[in-house]
Parts: structure tokens; sequence; C-alpha cells
């Protein structure tokens, strides 16, 4: 049996809801709510040693016969792997290599670029004017540290200028990469749609309401195509109608930290 | 053909030198002084835009990502698995090779920088060095390279690396206490990645890897250092760095 442990279908959550769904596999949705800090809550699935120590920071956990699997774009390589039907993933390896290069580029640089811009922006106002001290506790069972500073960053909005600008130039620099892409061929790799294109919409989907001076018609027309294209299918829009909120664009939390050097 | 660009063997240039000589695949070797900056050549250029190493070209088509490229041998050229059939097991190989790439790799090469790096570019001639800086590609990397030269890691940086390298052992640790390789019953890439990256444990960081704290740790480095891949990936090295291999030789009685 399949279990995904998600939130708002946004980012990192975003990924293994679209890929089960265009593979067509049945699963049982568990809906985290993890501004109330649900995943940390005793009696909350118990973390196997990778997943408390994952790199992606908030992220779905997938269970596959008791089994956890976590971090987003593995997650959606291991159903390639483990579930045959409607590949999307291509044969050729020089284009799986270009997958995981794509997914590195995404998870290093774009992503953090990204999440914290949508903190900043959309997840601090929820903290402001809350008394967080209550959360501390909470913290402390966070085994990575640079989660539990991502989470006081937000409770504090205390994202440096420098970091906020620095966070600009990665969506620019990453976005300009796509728009590049696609000028090459209608999706990241290959001829076809594949988890590249999950990959990178999953982050990509919000910035037209997140930094619309920077995805735009104008600016990036075929990344607006691609992403119209990407939202019209019948999974992406099943995807996304998991959403409680109504805006699974807005629904940001502490993701992968910024290379701290190099 | 297959060519790999790369400097010592270590690290990520150590990353596909160990999967092809696992894989048993001839390549040509082409050795990079990365302390002469010779990837940052226009001819290197020309090869690898980022000007990053490895680099490794297939055929005329340039493979991405040193840990992708281990993939793509994987999946390309015929030899032993390298890595696991089962999907789980494969989906755990990924994983532990992020938390080197991502977490434990960036802590374990600043603190070797320091020591290895900055060093030797204290006898170049910094306005040679300026120029150097100057041409870098990518930005991060030149972030990268100028707190090496200049030594200019705070010591608030030197002490996170160093409490990640010792929170990471200590995982390492416990996932080979309870099975053989980091994936599970079978040695994989991701094992390559985390040698090439935490090979020199026990001579930098002894007091968290030595026999007493971290004897299933040792073990691992000493069983990758012993395959006849490994010394045919390690024999590509030319430096003094390389020397700190040598002391995973196990002590005969």
């Amino acid at each position: 049996m399949l279990e995904l442990y998600h939130w708002e279908p946004n980012g990192s959550y975003l990924k293994p809801l679209i890929a089960l769904h265009e593979k067509g596999l049945p699963f049982r949705s568990r809906y985290v709510d993890v501004l109330a800090f649900e995943q940390y809550q005793p009696g909350f699935l118990a973390p196997s040693r990778e997943t408390q120590l994952n790199q992606e920071g908030e992220g779905p956990v997938l269970v596959h016969d008791g089994q956890q699997i976590t971090e987003s774009l593995f997650m959606i390589e291991y159903l390639e792997d483990a579930f045959a039907q409607v590949p999307r993933r291509p044969a050729e390896p020089i284009a799986q290599t270009r997958i995981l290069a794509w997914a590195r580029f995404i998870n290093e640089v774009f992503m953090p670029g990204a999440n914290t811009l949508g903190c900043h922006l959309q997840l601090a106002p929820h903290f402001k004017g809350r008394d967080t001290s209550a959360f501390e506790a909470m913290l402390a069972r966070i085994p990575m540290k640079h989660l539990q500073e991502g989470w006081r960053l937000a409770f504090t909005d205390g994202y440096s200028d420098d970091l906020l600008q620095d966070s600009e130039r990665k969506v620019k620099l990453s976005v300009q990469r796509i728009e590049d892409a696609l000028a090459q061929s209608a999706w990241l790799v290959g001829s076809s749609y594949s988890l590249a294109d999950i990959d990178a919409f999953a982050i990509c989907n919000a910035l037209t309401t997140l930094t619309p001076g920077i995805v735009n018609k104008s600016a990036t027309p075929r990344t607006i195509d691609w992403l119209e294209r990407i939202r019209s299918r019948p999974a992406v829009r099943a995807a996304l109608a998991t959403s409680r909120t109504g805006a699974p664009e807005r629904a940001f939390a502490p993701g992968p930290e910024h290379s701290r050097w190099g | 053909m297959l060519t790999l660009y790369h400097w010592e063997p270590n690290a990520n240039s150590g990353k596909p030198i160990l999967a092809a000589c696992e894989k048993g695949v001839d390549f040509e070797s082409r050795y990079i002084d990365l302390l002469g900056f010779d990837q940052h050549s226009p001819e290197y250029l020309k090869i690898n835009p980022n000007g990053t190493i490895p680099a490794m070209v297939h055929d005329g088509v340039l493979v991405p990502e040193s840990t992708a490229m281990m993939e793509y041998i994987d999946a390309t050229f015929e030899g032993p698995p390298l890595r696991p059939q089962d999907p789980f097991e494969r989906w755990r190989m990924r994983w532990w090779c992020r938390f080197f790439d991502q977490f434990l790799g960036p802590s374990v090469s600043m603190i070797g920088w320091k020591f290895f790096v900055g060093p030797a570019m204290a006898k170049r001639d910094p306005q040679e060095l300026k120029a150097r800086i100057e041409r870098i590609p990518l930005k991060e990397r030149r972030i990268a390279w100028s707190k090496a030269i200049y030594g200019t890691f705070s010591p608030e940086e030197l002490a996170e690396s160093k409490r990640r390298i010792v929170f990471g052992a200590t995982h390492i640790e416990a996932a080979l206490a309870e099975r053989p390789w980091l994936a599970g019953a079978s040695y994989s890439i991701a094992d390559m990645v985390g040698f090439s990256m935490m090979a020199g444990l026990p001579v930098m960081h002894a007091e968290v890897a030595n026999d007493a704290e971290a004897p299933h740790l040792m073990e691992w480095l000493r069983k990758i250092y012993e395959r006849p891949a490994t010394h045919k990936c390690l024999a590509l090295g030319r430096t003094e760095m390389m020397r700190r291999f040598a002391h995973l030789a196990r002590k005969t009685a």
C-alpha cells in the first residue's frame, strides 16, 4: 500500500502528488498541517534515520509497505523504479543523467531561492505578532539544525537583505535556465514530458504569484507556455485539487538550505 | 570513447573514476591541475563551460554532475552493477549520495581547502591570483576560491563544518552497524561517493573517525580501500594529498 504524507500541493509536496496521479497509482492521502506542526506531534509517523536527516527541509513522506521514502525528486524516481506503468523517465541513460543534474540544480539553487522568498512573503506574516516561544520545545525535536534555524527565521522574519537579494538572483538564474532549455525543446529533458518537468514545475508553479516580475509573459514567454501546458494536464489538476486552503501557491515552509560555500 | 577530466582522485574528481574502475570500463584520463587553475583555462571551458571538475565526455557528449556521471556509467556499460536492483535500496543509495554531496561534502572540503589549498596559494603572486579568481564562471565558485585563497572562513563557519562532520560520522556509523553497505546488502555508488568524500577522515578528524568511536565506519573505509578498483583509481593521484589514504592499510601482525 502507498500512503503519502503531504501538505498543500506546492513545492516538494506537489511532486509526488503529480507523479502518483500521472502513473494512475492508488494511494492514501495523509494531509499534514505543517503550520500546526502536526509532523512533530507525538504519535505522528516515527521517522526513519533517513527521514530525520532529510536535506529537503519540510517535505512529503511516502510510505510504501512500511518503508519510508523522502526527498521529493528521489521519491518520484522511486515510483519509476518500483512501478513500470506510464513511465515518466526516458529510457536513454544520458536523459536520466540530465534529470539528475537538473535535480541537483533545482535542490541547491532554485528551491532555496524560491523557498526563501516564499517564506519571507507568505510564511513569516503568518507568525507576525504571535508568541512563538511555545514552539521552541517543538523545534528541539528537529535533528537538523539548519531546519530549526529555517523555522526561527520565519518566526522573526529575520531574512537579511543579502539573503533576499541572493535568493532573487537564484530564482532569476533558474528561471533563465528553464527559459533557455525551452528554446531548444518543448520539455526540459529530451522531447517529452518527464520527471525533470515535474521537478521544476513544482517550484515554478507558485512564481507567477510570488515573483510576477520574474516570471511573466513578456520576460519569460516560453516558461509561461510550459507552465500552462503542465497545468492543463489532468494529473496536475488532480494534484492541485488536493489543496485545502484554496491557495497552494502561497504555502511555503522551510526547505533545503542555501549552499554554505561553493 | 570515454574521457574523464579530473584532478586528484578524491572528492568529486574521485567519484566517476571509482565508478569507471569498478565497472571495468576503459577511459582516457586527463589530469587537470586544480591548483594551477587549469579548470578555468579557455581550452577547458570549451569542454565544460562551468569550469568545474570533473567533466566526463562519452562519444562527444558532455555528461553532467559527478554523482549523476556514476549512474550514467552504470546504466551505459557492461560490467558488475553499481546500483541495487531493489527500488528501496536504490532510493536509499540516492539519499546517501545527496547527504554526502549537500551536507557532508562541503563541510569536509571547507576544512580540507583551509589546510591544503590556502597554504599552497600563499606562495603565489597576489595579482595573478586576483586575475585567476575573476575568470571563474560560476559566482559560487568565485566565492569559494576567494575564501580558500584569502583564508576568510570565519571561526563560526569552520566550527559549523566540524559539527556537521561529527554529526554525519555518527550517523554513518549507526547506519553501517545495521547493514554492510549504505544502500543495503551490496556495494553501491553511495559507498563510492562516501569514500571519495570521507577517506581522509581518520587523518583530518581522528577524534571521531577511529576504531573505538566508529568501528563500522573504519571497517567500511578499509574494505573500500582494499578493493582493486579503488587502488586503480588512487594510482592516478600525483600529490602529497594521496598520502592520507595510506592510513587505511591494515596493519599486519
